[in-house]
């Protein structure tokens, strides 16, 4: 075992095998059962690329809710035949840059050996849950190699290509937003708050204060971000109009789908929406409170400091933890920030608290699935009590796991080894 | 006012000279054993002005009610459209046509989900702009039966002394299908219904009279002959205009038809039924013997089916196009779907009544041949002599209820041959020509439908008793209002213990934080106090 990790290559080797299997699988899985391996989300990516392929906009295609960047990035897929798969492998491939990357923070920034960084890189890269989902064609793993890439280009201190990578995350899939806060906040540039303090200039003024907090870094990350967001929506604007911003954005803010998920808020959206029943309070318009005070407030601005790759787990966790909508794909999101939390966590030094995290996370799963197959295939109401206790369940157990990573990275020291990292952008 | 009563009988030898007596200005009826169709021609002048003035913003509006309760057809009378209320619709130009819904509410039920034409008609995809046939929108709703129509005909076109009139709109409560037929070309209302049998299976007694000079009724006892040309029917026996004929009128004619029955070599039934459990994602299944799936003629021949669904379940399109897919549910192809498609949202903001399919289903030789080339293994279950065709349906979200589950009528979808015609056939010289049906403006004008005859269970191929509607009801899984009481709450306790539980853990965290980072006096106290402001200002 210990042979197979010190040797990236075996690990890597490994990683594109396991993806190669499960794509040659799935091919012939789709060509001879009616039963499809392939994630009916790529079916509607691909018909998307078709219809762009002819000229006419992504949108025409019922359900597609992204930007019409990733039905330009499969464009080869409207070239008939194998090159259908094209997409599969560009998520595949997608997946295992991310877990390279991975690899290269935990050895370089983490100053781990590469036994222990490959270790901790397979949680991505040998996950059979990361390969299959990428390799049945869904389009999280791009996800995964832009936020790693731009926590590598942060720890790189190569803050304009970071800028332009958290822009373009936005603009691909809204949520990486929440990394604004943290990284502004990781970018304090104490050194020059020293240099202040050294030249006696007073500390408390409103005005030095916000001078010295608009340092460079966060400038350059504000623009570069902002340009990009703003450069790719005009874009798009200007050639789709308003389905692209109806349904890569407004969609998300505003959707009125409340078919069952792990959400918390699932059960009290489909009973506040539907008609002739009246909430008391409409707490439900509230429900992004809880969710964007701690994914983009309490906690970066707490935790931001010390570890930012730990803390942006722990937001993303937040996130999809309190978001409206919760399915098994958005667990990606987070998963991907696990190999850097990990070598340092309680989960892991006490097994006992990591053991457990995981197999109440499973069985949180498992207890709404259940209730969930009965409603789905069986066609028992099931969604009281059965559904929206193992919502609140698996919520509670989520709710605990963060308590426990949030708590983790608080108790940290704050690295020494960023300031030390030399700037290559100023 | 026109009136044109035909009688068609089903067995030709039992029409003998009793049945019928020729007074002066009427003809009496007796005992006879038949079909009835009864066609009623109004100019908008003889017309309530509510109707003619609902009438007066249409370009076209054509009604189709169908019953619920399954029957047997007899030539020319076999076209047939699920059962319930269709409307198929062109409004005058420029017209918001706004009271046509408050009259099909009133006349019809007044639950309708009907907010104006424009809200709740769903638009007919459109083959050729030149040659369209079809009315551009299309309604339905399920019917069970007619008795507000009978009521309201009763008050708005009776006296209260005519009990002549009063007992023929009683009649119409046990009619198979119901047709009314308005365009402004010919600003006439024609109402058509048809019985397959005198009500209670008994026989017809009528008397047929001319009470007005400048009205004419027409009336035909008639039988299906063998017809000399495959493509056309061919129908004797006599014909009488009341109060002008003295005798009745041999006579024999034949014409081409837009519908046909199927040939009795291949005469069959199909049930429809859903597979169990039905969970949110029903399959609708079609069952027909599968000796009888033969086309019905010389011409190029598919078997199709039409689904009417309500806005609950809806078809998604996307699901079809998979080759291994359609034929292990054994269709060709879905042709169209139009209507509500959406694929997410909750049936309660669906303005839709709902959408409408046509499907081409495979044959079992279609299948065989296409499942030589690959592995027969799946096909070798289903080779009984039951041929299943399934349809996958999708359930909206639908509104809790006390109770947990909402019942859902379903109606059954009309199964047919479409066969393309010889060139130069005129369908519109057929006397009984029936279109605007939904699924003829889908084909073209030339096109002939060979009709397979639902059937709940009283076919001779299957054990089931005989009984049951063209209506499948499914029983869909809703939110449970008796226990709504502690979602609310409980997810604001959950959601605020969960958001205070972490917010206690950063809080508590932070603070033990800073210990090492003091002691260092890297940062120093100013630092720290900047960092926990900033956290009590958010």
């Amino acid at each position: 075992m210990a042979r197979f990790f010190s040797s990236p290559s075996l690990v890597f080797t490994s990683a594109i095998s396991l993806r190669a299997v499960l794509l040659v699988y799935g091919l012939v899985q789709d060509a001879y059962s009616p039963m499809k391996y392939t994630d009916i989300d790529y079916y509607v990516f691909t018909d998307a690329a078709r219809y762009i392929s002819r000229g006419r906009s992504p949108y025409m295609r019922d359900t597609y809710r992204y930007t019409p960047l990733l039905a330009w990035l499969i464009y080869p897929t409207t070239w008939g035949g194998r090159w259908f798969a094209f997409g599969k492998v560009l998520f595949a491939s997608g997946d295992i840059i991310a877990g390279w990357l991975i690899l290269l923070i935990l050895r370089s920034s983490k100053k781990m050996p590469t036994e222990r960084a490959s270790k901790f890189a397979s949680i991505w890269l040998l996950n059979p849950m990361v390969a299959q989902i990428s390799t049945r064609g869904s389009s999280e793993g791009l996800l995964g190699v832009i936020v790693t890439a731009l926590l590598w280009a942060l720890l790189q201190r190569r803050i304009r290509l970071a800028g332009f990578l958290l822009g373009f995350g936005v603009h691909f899939k809204i949520y990486p937003f929440i990394y604004a806060a943290s990284i502004v906040w990781w970018l304090d540039g104490e050194d020059r708050e020293a240099t202040a303090q050294a030249k006696g200039q007073p500390q408390d003024s409103l005005l030095s204060r916000f001078r010295s907090f608009c340092n460079a870094d966060r400038v350059v990350l504000a623009v570069y971000s902002f340009l990009t967001f703003m450069v790719l929506n005009t874009i798009m604007y200007k050639f789709y109009g308003w389905p692209f911003v109806q349904n890569s954005f407004l969609h998300h803010l505003t959707r009125i789908d409340h078919r069952h998920n792990f959400s918390p808020y699932n059960i009290l959206l489909y009973l506040s929406a539907s008609p002739g029943t009246h909430s008391s309070l409409r707490l439900e318009s509230l429900a992004f409170l809880p969710q964007i005070f701690l994914s983009a407030v309490a906690i970066p601005l707490t935790l931001g400091k010390k570890d930012l790759a730990s803390t942006m787990l722990a937001q993303t966790f937040a996130f999809v933890t309190f978001n409206k909508v919760c399915t098994s794909q958005y667990f990606l999101w987070y998963l991907v920030f696990l190999p850097f939390y990990l070598p340092d966590s309680t989960l892991l030094h006490r097994p006992s608290t990591g053991l457990t995290a995981l197999i109440l996370w499973v069985v949180g799963q498992a207890l709404w699935l259940q209730q969930g197959y009965q409603l789905e295939f069986l066609g028992r109401s099931t969604f009281l009590p059965g559904l929206w206790t193992a919502s609140i369940i698996f919520f509670l157990i989520n709710i605990w796991i963060l308590g426990a990573i949030v708590s983790d990275v608080a108790h940290r020291d704050r690295p020494r080894n960023v300031a030390a990292v030399p700037k290559k952008v100023i | 006012m026109k009136q044109r009563i035909t009688y068609l009988l089903r067995e030709p030898d039992e029409l003998r000279t009793e049945h019928l007596e020729v007074t002066g200005k009427s003809l009496i009826i007796n005992n006879l054993k038949a079909a009835k169709e009864h066609r009623l021609t109004l100019s908008l002048s003889e017309l309530p002005n509510e109707v003619s003035e609902v009438l007066r913003q249409c370009h076209e509006l054509h009604i189709r009610w169908a019953s619920q309760d399954p029957y047997t057809s007899i030539p020319p009378f076999v076209s047939r459209v699920s059962p319930g209320l269709h409307a198929f619709f062109t409004p005058r130009n420029n017209s918001k046509a706004d009271s046509l819904c408050p009259w099909l509410k009133k006349i019809f039920h007044p639950e309708f989900k009907c907010e104006s034409p424009r809200e709740t008609f769903i638009s007919l995809p459109i083959l050729s702009e030149r040659f369209s046939m079809s009315s551009a929108l299309q309604y339905h709703q399920l019917l069970p039966t007619l008795s507000r129509l009978v009521s309201y005909i009763k008050s708005e076109f009776c006296s209260r002394h005519d009990s002549t009139c009063q007992e023929h709109a009683s009649r119409l409560l046990s009619a198979s299908y119901i047709d009314m037929d308005y365009n402004a070309i010919s600003h006439a209302l024609v109402i058509n219904a048809l019985w397959n049998e005198a009500p209670d299976g008994s026989s017809w007694h009528d008397r047929i009279e001319r009470t007005r000079d400048d009205e004419t009724i027409e009336v035909g006892i008639l039988s299906n002959e063998t017809p000399e040309e495959p493509e056309e029917l061919k129908l004797g026996g006599f014909l009488v205009v009341v109060g002008d004929d003295d005798t009745p009128k041999a006579t024999r004619f034949s014409f081409p038809s837009r519908h046909y029955p199927l040939p009795l070599s291949i005469s069959t039934t199909y049930r429809t039924t859903f597979k169990r459990p039905t969970g949110l994602h029903p399959v609708m299944q079609l069952t027909l013997p599968r000796a009888s799936l033969q086309p019905p003629s010389k011409a190029r021949c598919s078997l199709h089916t039409y689904l009417t669904l309500p806005s609950a379940l809806f078809i998604d399109k996307y699901a079809f196009s998979d080759a291994l897919t359609l034929r292990s549910l054994n269709l060709a192809a879905l042709r169209t779907v139009y209507g509500e498609t959406d694929l997410e949202a909750p049936d309660w903001v669906i303005p839709k009544f709902g959408s409408a399919a046509l499907f081409e289903l495979a044959t079992p030789s279609l299948a065989s041949q296409s499942t030589s080339l690959s592995t027969t293994r799946g096909t070798a279950v289903k080779d009984t002599d039951i041929w299943t065709v399934e349809i996958p349906l999708h359930l909206r979200y639908l509104p809790p209820t006390s109770g947990g589950y909402t019942p859902l009528a379903v109606p059954w979808p009309v199964v047919f041959w479409a066969c393309t015609a010889d060139e130069g056939t005129r369908m519109v010289v057929n006397p009984f020509d029936r279109v605007n049906l939904g699924y003829d403006g889908l084909f073209g004008d030339r096109t002939m439908f060979y009709h397979v005859p639902p059937s709940p269970g009283n076919g001779t191929w299957t054990g089931r008793e005989a009984e049951g509607r063209l209506v499948e009801t499914l029983q869909v899984p809703v939110l449970d209002l008796r226990q709504a009481w502690y979602v609310e709450w409980g997810t604001v306790v959950a959601v605020v213990v969960g958001t205070a539980w972490v917010c206690w853990k950063l809080w508590r965290g932070g603070r033990m934080g800073e210990g090492p980072r003091l002691r260092e006096g890297r940062g120093g106290r100013g630092s720290s106090a900047h960092k926990s402001l900033a956290l009590h200002g958010f």
